[in-house]
C-alpha cells in the first residue's frame, strides 16, 4: 500500500522538528533491535555482539518500515557488565536482550570495593564505541545508551537489593546511585570527546524507576537528585538534546520528570502505561513527546488494536506544543507480525498530518 | 492458658512488627508468643498473616510500594520461621497447593516473590521453581506434586509469549489443571487468550484470583 506523497524527507523533517518549525507530518521514531536481526535472517545476539551486523539489519528495516531515525546500540541491562558483572546475550527462544548473571555487588562490602568504570573498556562500550563510529559516518545521529541512575543501580546490584537498601541502609543506595550518575556523564564525555557534543545523542533508559517500584517520594529522594545532577553535566558538555526513556507506570513522577532538562528541546518517550495527553500536560513545553504504543499489544494484538492505539496517541500527539514522534512504548518485541509494524507508519498518514 | 489481653497484646505485636516492617520485632513477638504458650498456627494466622493482609491493603492504596513489600515480606519470613516447626500437623494442611515460577527467558522475580510471599501468608503452600524456568520442568513438577494451581509470570513481552506455550504444555498434559498468570505485560485479555484460567495484576490480587479459581472447580 502506498503512502500519500511527504513534502519532506526524513532529514528535513527531523531538523524541523528540533528548530521548533513546521512539520508535515508526525514522525515515526523507532525501538526495535531482535525484530532487525529476524527481518534480515540474523540471531538476535548479532544487535549486540557484532555492531557491524547490528547497524546494517537496522538500517535496512528502519528503511524497509519507514521509520524516521537511524540505528542504535543499547540495552535495558546496561551497567551489570560495565561495572564488573556477567552477562549472557539472547539465545533462548523467548529472548530479546543481554540479560544480567552475576551481579558485581552481593554485599555492603562489595558497594564500598565499587569503582568507576573505565569508559573506554568496561562491557559493552567498546562495542557502543564501535555502533557509533558507524553513526558518525552513515551520517546518522550519533546515540549512546545508557541506564538512567536507578535502573544502573538495579543491574549492579539486582533490583531487590536496592529496595531493600533503600530503606535499610540508604547510604549504601545513595553511593551506587552516585556512582552510577557519575559514570553516566563519563560515558557522555567520552563520546563528546570523540565525537563532538553538538553530534552527541545521549539516550537515557529509565524503566526501573517507575513506580511500578518506587514510591513517588522514593523517586523524589534517591532518583531525582541524580537525574537533575548528571542531566545539567551532561548538557554543560554542549549536548543539545538528550532523550529519556521512561517506559512504565511514571504518572506519579511526572511533576518531576518536568522538572529534569533534557535539552532544547529533549525527547521524553513514554510507555502505554502514560497517556499522551498526560506526557503533553507535563513535560510537553520543554521536550519532544515520544510513545506510547504497547509491545503487548504489537506483539499480540490485532492490526486494529493497533491501529486504535496509534490513532489515540496521533490525535494528541499533534496537539504537543514541542511536537510529537510516534514510538513504540518499549522495544518491539522480536516475534512482532510485520504488519503491526507497517499499521504505525499507516496510521500517521492517516491521522498524523500537520498539513 | 494466656489472658486474652495478653494474647492480644502479642497478636498485635507480630501484626505491626510486620506491617512495620521491623524484622528483630518480629521475631522476638514470635518467641514470646511460644514461650507463652500460645499456639503457633494462631499465632501465624492472626499475626503474620493477618499483618500481611494490612501490607497487601496499604500497597493497594499505594502507600506501599515494593521496598516495603520486599522489607514486610522479610519479616514475616523471620517469623514463620521461629513458628513452622512448632505448627501441629493437623493445622498444617494448607488452603491449597501453588507450583510457581518465572518462565523460561525471564530473570526478573521480584513479582513472583512477592506473589510467593502473599500466598504462604494466605496458608497457601508453594512450590517456587524460580525465574527462568524451562518450560518442560512445569510439567514435570505438576504431575508429581498435583498442585491445585500453576502460577506462570514473566516482566517481558518477549518471554510473555513462553506463557502462552507453557499454558498449552500444562494442559495437553492435564486438561484439568488451573493457570493462574500474571506480569506487566499481560492484562486480562492476553491471560485469556493464552488460555489461561486467571489473571492477577498483582501479588494481592493474585491471592484472591486464586481462591476464586478454586472454588470455581467442581468438587
Amino acid at each position: 500500500m502506498s503512502f500519500k506523497p511527504d513534502r519532506m524527507n526524513t532529514k528535513e523533517r527531523m531538523k524541523a522538528l528540533f528548530e521548533g518549525r513546521a512539520l508535515d507530518r508526525v514522525p515515526l521514531y523507532p525501538f526495535l533491535l531482535g525484530f532487525c536481526a529476524r527481518n534480515v535472517g540474523h540471531p538476535i545476539q548479532v544487535m549486540y555482539d557484532a555492531p557491524a551486523k547490528s547497524f546494517d539489519a537496522q538500517q535496512r528495516t528502519l528503511d524497509q518500515y519507514g521509520f524516521d531515525w537511524g540505528p542504535m546500540y543499547g540495552y535495558a541491562s546496561y551497567g551489570t557488565w560495565e561495572f564488573g558483572g556477567e552477562i549472557k546475550m539472547p539465545t533462548g527462544g523467548f529472548e530479546q536482550a543481554p540479560m544480567h548473571t552475576v551481579f558485581p555487588v552481593e554485599s555492603e562490602e562489595d558497594v564500598e570495593r565499587l569503582r568507576l568504570p573505565d569508559v573506554k573498556t568496561a562491557g559493552s562500550l567498546p562495542r557502543a564505541m564501535e555502533f557509533s563510529r558507524l553513526q558518525e559516518t552513515a551520517p546518522t545521529p550519533v546515540t549512546v545508551v545508557l541506564g538512567g541512575p536507578f535502573t544502573i543501580a538495579g543491574n549492579v546490584c539486582s533490583v531487590e537489593k536496592v529496595c531493600r537498601w533503600m530503606l535499610k541502609k540508604p547510604e549504601l543506595v545513595h553511593r551506587i546511585l552516585q556512582m552510577a550518575a557519575d559514570h553516566i556523564v563519563d560515558v557522555v564525555t567520552y563520546w563528546s570527546q570523540t565525537f563532538g557534543a553538538q553530534r552527541v545523542f545521549p539516550q537515557i533508559w529509565e524503566p526501573s524507576a517507575s513506580n511500578d517500584i518506587l514510591s513517588p517520594k522514593q523517586f523524589e529522594r534517591f532518583v531525582f537528585p541524580r537525574l537533575l545532577e548528571s542531566s545539567m553535566k551532561i548538557l554543560g558538555l554542549g549536548i543539545n538534546h538528550m532523550l529519556y526513556h521512561i517506559c512504565g507506570e511514571q504518572n506519579k513522577n511526572l511533576s518531576l520528570w518536568a522538572q529534569v532538562p533534557m535539552g532544547a528541546p529533549g525527547i521524553c518517550s513514554f510507555g502505554q502505561e502514560v497517556d499522551i495527553g498526560a506526557a503533553i500536560d507535563h513535560v510537553g513545553t520543554s521536550s519532544i513527546i515520544a510513545g506510547n504504543i504497547s509491545p503487548s499489544a504489537l506483539q499480540s494484538g490485532s492490526p486494529e488494536t493497533v491501529y486504535d492505539l496509534c490513532k489515540d496517541a496521533l490525535l494528541k500527539g499533534l496537539k504537543a506544543p514541542r511536537g510529537f514522534m510516534l514510538m513504540p512504548g518499549c522495544e518491539v518485541p522480536p516475534s512482532t507480525p510485520p504488519h503491526n509494524v507497517y499499521v504505525m507508519r499507516k496510521a500517521i498518514d492517516d491521522f498524523g498530518r500537520y498539513e | 492458658m494466656v489472658p486474652e489481653q495478653r494474647k492480644k497484646e502479642i497478636l498485635d505485636g507480630i501484626r505491626n512488627a510486620v506491617v512495620q516492617y521491623d524484622e528483630d520485632q518480629c521475631v522476638s513477638w514470635c518467641m514470646t508468643s511460644l514461650q507463652e504458650g500460645l499456639d503457633a498456627y494462631e499465632t501465624t494466622m492472626k499475626g503474620l498473616a493477618a499483618g500481611m493482609d494490612t501490607v497487601g491493603e496499604l500497597y493497594t492504596r499505594q502507600e506501599y510500594f515494593v521496598p516495603e513489600l520486599l522489607l514486610c515480606s522479610d519479616a514475616l519470613y523471620a517469623g514463620l520461621n521461629i513458628l513452622r516447626p512448632h505448627i501441629r500437623p493437623d493445622h498444617a494442611a494448607s488452603k491449597g497447593k501453588l507450583l510457581l515460577g518465572v518462565v523460561e527467558g525471564d530473570i526478573h522475580d521480584i513479582g513472583k516473590n512477592l506473589v510467593k510471599t502473599m500466598f504462604e501468608a494466605s496458608g497457601w503452600q508453594v512450590v517456587d521453581l524460580g525465574k527462568d524456568v524451562k518450560l518442560d520442568r512445569f510439567v514435570e513438577e505438576q504431575k508429581k506434586i498435583k498442585a491445585d494451581l500453576v502460577g506462570l509470570s514473566a516482566l517481558m513481552t518477549t518471554s510473555m509469549m513462553a506463557i502462552e506455550k507453557a499454558v498449552a504444555m500444562l494442559k495437553a498434559a492435564d486438561p484439568g489443571v488451573k493457570v493462574l498468570v500474571g506480569g506487566a505485560p499481560l492484562n486480562s485479555e492476553i491471560a485469556a487468550n493464552f488460555g489461561a484460567d486467571g489473571y492477577a495484576e498483582d501479588a494481592v490480587s493474585a491471592v484472591q484470583e486464586a481462591g476464586r479459581m478454586i472454588k470455581k472447580q467442581p468438587v
